[in-house]
């Protein structure tokens, strides 16, 4: 014999496991919806450049952002805060 | 990719503090860019680096995170104090963060990784005569 679907009955065996569903995922994807994008290596980049300690201490306008070189490996001579010679280390991952 | 900034405000603030703290133990300026290269990043991070009010006496540490980049640019005079194998193994640590998408926590170790590196210890008695 089937039982006849009432409301209570759908509120019992559906709603309540759809609640529970639903909370569950909120307490798993909480915390990376609280912390924004997440940098994902090998995906494209979609945030604008950071200068932390920069020039004037703030975000840089890409269009003023210093040209390159013509020759690559040689450091410019003008200017008056130019470094001599540099030292340092590269990594890529 | 939804669109927004590379870090919260709290991640900027624990990138801002290693850095003072790296500044504060070594003596040298630290400046942190993360953003993309138009071309080789070698020579665009040496380029900020002469950006720098004292390039001379500055680390600067660039992250293209798009091309999986890292530099380390030190100085003239900060190259004296940070040397290219300690900044070597700050880059491996930084590496090794990056790799698994730890952009901040990859940025605030190596940076207080450098500053330590660069720690000189203060010189006593230096002006005192010599006594027998």
């Amino acid at each position: 014999m089937i039982p006849e679907l009432t409301g209570h009955t759908l509120l019992v065996f559906v709603g309540i496991p759809a609640l529970v569903i639903a909370a569950i995922a909120l307490l798993v994807f909480a915390s990376s919806i609280a912390s924004g994008p997440r940098y994902r290596p090998g995906l494209s980049w979609w945030a604008p450049p950071v200068w932390i300690n920069g020039p004037a201490a703030t975000k840089p306008d890409p269009a003023s952002l210093p040209e390159l070189p013509a020759a690559p490996g040689t450091l410019a001579t003008a200017g008056s805060g130019v470094a001599r010679t540099t030292g340092g280390a590269s990594a890529s991952w | 990719m939804p669109v927004g900034d590379a870090f919260t405000p709290d991640q900027l603030y624990d990138i801002e503090r290693a850095v003072r703290h790296a500044e504060e133990a070594s003596g040298l300026r630290f400046s942190v860019y993360v953003g993309g290269a138009d071309s080789e990043t070698r020579p665009f991070a040496q380029e900020l680096l002469n950006e720098l009010e004292d390039p001379d006496h500055t680390v600067l540490v660039y992250v293209d995170p798009a091309g999986r980049r890292l530099e380390i640019v030190t100085g003239a005079e900060a190259k004296r104090q940070l040397s290219d194998t300690a900044a070597g193994l700050a880059a491996l640590t930084m590496q090794t963060s990056f790799a698994t998408g730890d952009l901040t926590g990859g940025l605030v170790t190596g940076v207080q990784q450098l500053g330590t590196n660069a720690h000189q210890a203060p010189l006593l008695h230096a002006n005192e005569p010599h006594k027998q």
